[in-house]
């Protein structure tokens, strides 16, 4: 499985790049399938190409929501 | 756009600019399922269909309402709507409400309404807590849809066989919370 530091995963943030992902408990989810994720942001507060674990705490939903998506890789430190 | 409404949320803390962003894809949510709902109902005959048919038409007319009550907070806090009709379809806080494949399959139907609910229940759920004590005004009305939003998605859960909604049909006008951001 690909291995992504935290600059090589900024790079799928939707802006550049048509795939998009995020990071969640150390793994990368491929998101560009969802329609929540269009140009890699999500319900205007959230943007793609970073580690969400904290932020989810706050989300109305829970991790189940992430794991509908594939995982391409893991997050190293 | 009101200055000082404005102003008293900044202060508050809100990030004006986001929340506005965040209230214009649930305006977006509501018209286009407000859309999209039209063709389920249509869609919603026979045997199966016919009997849920008036509460898709309800929650269809209160998604509408929803739209109608968010857009003038909108304007308010310095907001606008897009130009674009196919813009603001395309950055809705949820995805499209789509008919199924297979037009019979009235349990298909009913999981695209209880899942386009579900998504509006989150939806505001996270503007309430991102307002809670900060912005009165958008607080209030974000309670005034979830409140029915809650609704809805409890009823079409009933009809999915998830458990009693606990509600009877909406009795004569619609939108009983939000009714009053209307007048």
């Amino acid at each position: 499985m690909r291995i992504f530091t935290k600059k090589e995963l900024a790079k799928f943030n939707g802006k550049n790049n048509p795939s998009v992902y995020i990071a969640y408990k150390g793994y990368v989810y491929d998101v560009s399938s969802s329609f929540l994720w269009q140009n890699g942001e999500h319900q205007a507060y959230h943007n793609a190409g970073k580690d969400l674990t904290i932020l989810l705490k706050d989300a109305p939903h829970g991790e189940e929501m992430i794991f509908k998506f594939p995982v391409v890789g893991i997050l190293k430190d | 756009m009101a200055k000082v409404t404005r102003e008293m949320v900044e202060k508050a803390g809100v990030d004006v600019k986001k929340l506005v962003e965040l209230l214009v894809k649930n305006a977006a949510a509501e018209l286009t399922t407000f859309y999209y709902y039209t063709i389920l109902r249509v869609n919603l005959i026979g045997l199966e269909g016919e009997g849920l048919k008036e509460i898709a038409e309800t929650a269809r007319i209160e998604d509408r309402n929803h739209f109608e009550a968010l857009v003038p907070r909108i304007y308010e806090l310095g907001g606008k709507l897009p130009d674009d009709m196919k813009e603001f379809h395309d950055l809705s806080a949820c995805p499209p409400a789509r008919l199924p494949k297979n037009l019979k399959d009235v349990k298909a139907i009913l999981k695209v309404l209880v899942e386009a609910e579900r998504c509006a229940v989150r939806g505001y759920t996270h503007i309430c807590n991102l307002t809670a004590g900060k912005d009165h005004r958008t607080y209030d009305l974000a309670m005034a849809i979830l409140n029915e939003e809650i609704e809805h998605e409890s009823w079409f859960s009933e009809f999915l066989g998830e458990g009693p909604s606990g509600h009877y049909l909406r009795r004569g006008e619609t939108s009983p919370f939000v009714s009053k951001f209307l007048k």
